[in-house]
């Protein structure tokens, strides 16, 4: 009687024993040397317009066989990846965000380190901080950079003129050169027009302004620094200070608010890294002409950026590896560049004619190329550690909070780190 | 002719194994057990199906949720036990008992009025006067049919402090922009009020059935006796529908607990935290924050054994709840 009552739940558990070695064995087939055009699986996210890649790949290489998947937003194939490391069927090449970037390369043995394939100088081409953050700390590298965020940006010219300000972007950008200047600046605009004069502190001006260090939230050594660190502090009192000079039109970005805001002009800055021009084309197309792109204060900035990367357990290595050197060299990223805007990692593309002559007739054909390329070449390296999105985002969420009347301008930094404090586990 | 042949030699084959039969049937005592047996674990492989599945998708991810959150438990890296620190650190953590007080919120703001509400719509559409009665149940199950998705995207329009419909019309009646998203209160409202639009015209249709199946004379009699409309609601309509009553209570109880894509996606620009000061984040919000946000599946699998804890006291509590009434009556 015993053996049968238990019987059901032990073969449940065998078949389930199977399903889970099943799963977790999936290093077995892939031959080593492998087959440079062998079929290979390409995980991406969508909106950044690695379909084109794909097919430019696919032209010089007739031979070769991609199986491209948009797995979703950012976070969404950081998840799917995790998934799939942690125990499922991994892709052959993998696009990461950089903001996810840290957690993976606290782990580099889920990767292959690049160098074993393409030589101790595959990373020497790309900007340092960009390959910086993908190299571990045995030295190992794994991910290229596929792009960065080049931060600028983004104004009204036609409300500019209005309030009295100048409109073209170098002198903008000259006489917002500090973030002082920047605040003085809003608030003649607001004086004289009434109305806000940026979007929102957290991302229009935190995200700048914290990016702007030397170091993070981390000493280079991995260290936590976040809340001793005085440029930290200095950064998000900037916010504070704009928010408190009635800058803030307190709409944050991608809320329902922020593209009608943009095309009504209930704000007249926003921040532009590059691969939000073409969405902010989608969200305002009445505004042709009307923007302007300028450098921000400060020296430099980068919002956003990804790498790309091959699984330890990746199947056909060769092929995804041939798509690597042939994708993501300066060549193939300045090509990238012209078809689909997203601005290239790669140092000589960067100085390339292409990318530094780029203009754009909504944005005024403001010197949008010139701009980002020295926005990201000044732009200075920082160690982000596994916790930098996580302690960004409690700091940007007491912002948010702060604008929408939950907390005082003066308690808003303790609050920051309070809750940094519990993201990091109290 | 070989048709009669090979007819003949079946017909022997057969009268063969009968014999045969009959001779084991001699020999052995009678197999009436035997048979039984077959007959007696045949349904066990008829409903296995369901348990299969229910072991592998169900029962096994709870036992392991379990286990996982008495680790620090890095799904690509290294997996340290330690014991239940998870849960003193889920005592202490603020943002849990935020998501527990915001869970409970949303909860009693969408669950209460909108059982009552469901329930006086059957009532009124169960009137044998009403026209166009299955023309209105049928429209009640609309929104239902819509996805979330989509409800959350038109209820975040709707309430947006900037450009959305319920301030404009509060301007006209000259009452300044209400930022809902951003209070505590204010975002619980635009919340419930998508649970509620979602789930109204199911509940009023489960009520309706349960409605369907009582005589109508019974309603006839309670009229004759010159019972008001509101009396027989009360004494004839409530009671007679308890054990579906008591059915949505704990269907809303679990599902409302649950709460995930709503808040998730009514305040999309705030990622997981719902707001930035994490002021509609739910349980099951902060649960994925936590095991898929930040990767710290440990952490967020003692989120999830503290929520099936709750959901399981919450539905206990709710069933001696709307038993206990029928004692008392």
């Amino acid at each position: 009687m015993n053996r049968r009552k238990l019987a059901l739940p032990i073969a449940a558990l065998g078949a389930l024993a199977l399903l889970v070695s099943g799963c977790s064995g999936g290093s077995g087939s892939g031959s080593e040397a492998g087959d440079p055009n062998a079929e290979f699986e390409f995980w991406s996210f969508t909106g950044i317009g690695q379909k084109d890649s794909v097919d430019r790949y696919l032209e010089k290489n007739p031979d070769a066989k991609v199986k491209l998947s948009e797995v979703g937003s950012t976070t969404e194939t950081a998840t799917a990846l995790t998934a799939a490391l942690a125990g499922g069927r991994v892709p052959d090449l993998v696009m990461i965000q950089n903001d996810d970037l840290p957690k993976f390369v606290e782990n580099p043995g889920n990767f292959i380190d690049l160098r074993t394939l393409g030589g101790d100088d595959i990373g020497d081409g790309y900007l340092d901080w960009a390959i910086d953050g993908a190299t571990a700390e045995d030295g190992s590298i794994i991910g290229i950079p596929t792009d960065v965020g080049g931060l600028a940006f983004a104004y009204r010219a036609d409300l500019f003129e209005k309030a009295g300000l100048p409109t073209d972007p170098a002198e903008v950008a000259k006489m917002w050169s500090t973030w002082d200047d920047f605040i003085a600046m809003g608030e003649r605009y607001t004086e004289a027009t009434g109305e806000p004069f940026v979007d929102n502190v957290e991302t229009s001006v935190f995200f700048s302004t914290v990016n702007q260090v030397s170091q993070k939230y981390y000493t280079p050594e991995g260290d936590l620094i976040y809340d001793t660190n005085p440029e930290v502090e200095e950064a998000f009192d900037v916010a504070v200070r704009a928010y408190q000079a009635g800058l803030s039109a307190d709409i944050p970005a991608w809320s329902s608010g922020w593209a009608p805001g943009k095309a009504n002009g209930a704000f007249a800055v926003t921040t532009a890294p590059s691969w939000i021009l073409s969405g902010l084309k989608n969200d305002a197309p009445d505004t042709e002409g009307k923007w302007r792109i300028a450098s921000i204060p400060g020296v430099g900035g980068n919002w956003g950026g990804s790498v790309i990367a091959i699984p330890a357990r990746a199947e056909n290595k060769e092929a995804a590896w041939q798509y690597i050197e042939t994708m993501l060299s300066p060549e193939g990223q300045t090509e990238h560049f012209a078809t689909t805007g997203t601005f290239p990692a790669a140092e000589a593309a960067l100085e390339s004619d292409e990318v530094k002559s780029y203009t754009d007739p909504f944005y005024g054909d403001s010197p949008i190329g010139q701009i980002m390329s020295e926005s990201v070449l000044n732009f200075q390296s920082f160690y982000n550690g596994p916790d930098t999105s996580a302690i960004g985002a409690a700091l940007l969420n007491a912002l948010v909070d702060m604008q929408a009347g939950n907390v005082a301008p003066e308690d808003a930094w303790q609050r920051g780190l309070d809750s940094a404090k519990a993201a990091l586990g109290g | 002719m070989t048709v009669t042949a090979s007819a003949t030699t079946t017909a022997t084959a057969t009268a063969t194994v009968i014999s045969v039969r009959k001779t084991r049937r001699r020999d052995r005592p009678p197999s009436r057990i035997r048979q039984s047996i077959g007959e007696r674990i045949a349904p066990y492989f008829y409903i296995a199906p369901f348990f299969v599945i229910f072991a592998v998708f169900g029962l096994f991810p709870l036992v392991f949720t379990f286990y996982v959150a008495l680790f620090d438990w890095n799904p690509i890296g290294e997996q340290t036990f330690v014991g239940l620190a998870n849960f003193e650190r889920l005592f202490q953590d603020p943002r849990f008992w935020n998501a527990f007080v915001n869970t409970f919120g949303i909860f009693l703001l969408s669950t209460i009025p909108q059982l009552a509400l469901a329930l006086g719509l059957a009532h009124l559409l169960n009137q044998a006067t009403l026209k166009w009665a299955n023309f209105f149940r049928m429209t009640l199950l609309v929104p239902y049919i819509t996805s979330v998705a989509a409800t959350a995207l038109v209820f975040a329009q709707i309430f947006d402090r900037n450009f959305g419909l319920i301030n404009w019309v509060l301007n006209i009646f000259g009452i300044p922009d209400v930022n809902f998203l951003s209070s505590q209160v204010g975002s619980w409202v635009v919340i419930s009020s998508m649970v509620m639009w979602r789930w109204f015209g199911y509940n009023t249709l489960l009520y309706l059935a349960g409605l369907q199946a009582l005589p109508r004379e019974m309603y006839e009699a309670a009229s004759v006796d010159g019972a008001s409309g509101w009396q027989q609601f009360i004494h004839l309509t409530i009671p007679s529908l308890r054990p579906i009553i008591i059915f949505t209570v704990i269907m809303s109880t679990i599902g409302g607990l649950q709460i995930f894509t709503e808040p998730l996606l009514v305040a999309p620009e705030s990622g997981l935290t719902c707001g930035g000061g994490r002021q509609c984040q739910t349980l099951a919000l902060f649960l994925y924050e936590q095991g898929f946000g930040q990767f710290e599946f440990g952490y967020g699998s003692a989120i999830g054994v503290a929520l099936f804890v709750i959901v399981v006291v919450v539905s206990l509590i709710n069933f001696y709840l709307t038993t206990r009434t029928r004692k008392a009556r």
